[in-house]
């Protein structure tokens, strides 16, 4: 196989799971499915920010925030800067996320989305208003969750065990 | 680690240059929006974009509904139909009454000269989409500009005042529901005629402002829209007063309110538009 039939098929790929995410994040949530609804383009970009950070980095993260932005009808930049944080700490400790099983990946993706929910919620409050109340870091539970099934999927896929034998 | 096409030695901006060069396209992007309202075409580009997506991303749920409704009882839907014709009938007495009222009042105003009151038209929109509600509580509604919508006119549904149109793109516009910490809605309670003004407490209530501590208020009274704002039309219903405490430290009464409104039940709203005024000579 050549180079650009691989490239071309992981471009496939990218875009058809951040396509798909935007269409998860289409859907007309409300109620409890809308509080614990993850965030599943912060998750997507995370992931190729990861696994193909070539491909995918500040650029695409921050149009993907600006996106974010609007859906929320929120001050244009919020998620924006905070997605393009969320990518500079991933490829900061990108080498050391990739040695770890999905379990213990999930655990490390945490305080990243909790570092990128925590910016949402800085810039929000110097910019808009107060946040009413603290729903706004029920989504960090749900899309470590997400990032766990979405590990563990890929790595099934590629017909590894769910663990590392040691 | 070096892997075939990628280069051994790095030619481009790192990435603390890179982060640095976003943040502050991306701060920015929010003193550009938050102090200036530059960024609109923006938001109508991304409107544009996303509107037929969000038109189809409704098809599910709209086919569980449907689902679900069809394998509804046909003893319920019987039972039903009964309450609804006697509801009709009540209904009737009532429209009958008030068309004469109407002439009446029209004599009224002739008598007195009075200007006719502005007709209304009314927009059925549908819900589109819910956002977050941490910062800013809003709606999507599917109806936009190009129905006639503009900004600042009241969206009520069946039971109350939802909000007010803020944002009007060419096929779809935002709502600000009245449960918005910055929205502020001009009321009257209904048992006592006491004007006040109602705000949004966030988590989808309200509360009623600046009320002395000797004001007579109840749980349970109701709050309607008193329209000396000139922007909702008098007589709305807005919210139930839920708890009145006094506090020691404070000259005023904090009242808590339920919007009436099924804020994040609705799913078709109504669009108040007000016609221009005729004078009619």
């Amino acid at each position: 196989m050549n180079v650009s039939a691989r490239t071309s098929g992981s471009w496939r790929r990218i875009l058809g799971s951040l396509v798909l995410a935007i269409l998860l994040e289409q859907l007309p949530w409300s109620g409890w499915a809308l509080i614990v609804r993850p965030d599943f383009v912060l998750v997507a970009v995370l992931f190729w920010v990861l696994h193909r950070p070539e491909r995918i980095g500040f650029g695409a993260a921050f149009f993907f925030g600006l996106l974010a932005d609007f859906q929320d009808g929120a001050v244009f930049g919020q998620h924006a800067i905070a997605y393009a944080i969320g990518v500079y700490v991933v490829l900061y400790l990108r080498l050391r996320l990739l040695q770890f099983d999905p379990s213990r990946q999930a655990a490390q993706m945490f305080p990243i989305l909790l570092g990128v929910q925590l910016m949402v919620l800085l810039v929000g409050w110097l910019a808009v208003n107060p946040p009413a109340g603290l729903s706004i870091l029920i989504p960090v539970l749900s899309s470590t969750v997400l990032w766990y099934l979405v590990a563990l999927f890929v790595r099934l896929w590629h017909g590894k065990g769910a663990q590392d034998r040691a | 680690m070096a892997m075939p096409g990628q280069l051994m030695f790095a030619r481009r901006l790192g990435p603390t240059a890179r982060l640095t060069i976003w943040l502050l396209i991306g701060l920015s992007c929010v003193v550009v929006d938050v102090r200036y309202h530059a960024l609109d075409g923006l938001r109508s580009g991304f409107s544009l974009l996303l509107q037929p997506v969000r038109e189809v991303m409704r098809v599910p749920t709209s086919v569980a509904a449907e689902l679900t409704g069809f394998f509804t009882r046909h003893r319920l839907l019987q039972k039903e139909r009964d309450a609804l014709l006697v509801e009709r009938a009540q209904l009737q007495l009532g429209v009958n009454r008030a068309a004469e009222l109407v002439r009446e009042n029209a004599e009224l105003r002739a008598l007195l000269q009075l200007q006719a009151r502005p007709g209304q038209k009314v927009v059925h929109a549908a819900l589109l989409y819910q956002g977050h509600d941490w910062f800013a509580q809003r709606l999507t509604l599917d109806q936009g500009s190009g129905a006639g919508l503009r900004t600042g006119l009241p969206v009520v549904d069946a039971d109350g005042l939802v909000g007010q149109v803020t944002r009007v793109y060419p096929g779809s516009s935002e709502v600000t529901l009245v449960s918005n910490t910055e929205q502020l809605t001009p009321v009257f309670v209904e048992r006592t005629g006491q004007r006040g003004l109602a705000a949004g407490s966030g988590h989808g209530q309200m509360e009623l402002r600046y009320m002395p501590s000797q004001t007579d208020l109840r749980p349970g009274d109701r709050l309607l829209t008193s329209g000396i704002d000139r922007v909702y039309p008098a007589g709305i219903p807005v919210a139930t007063i839920n708890r009145v405490s006094r506090s020691q430290s404070s000259p005023y009464l904090r009242v808590d309110c339920l919007p009436l409104a099924g804020l994040d039940r609705s799913r078709g709203v109504l669009v108040l538009i007000a016609a221009p005024q005729v004078t009619a000579r």
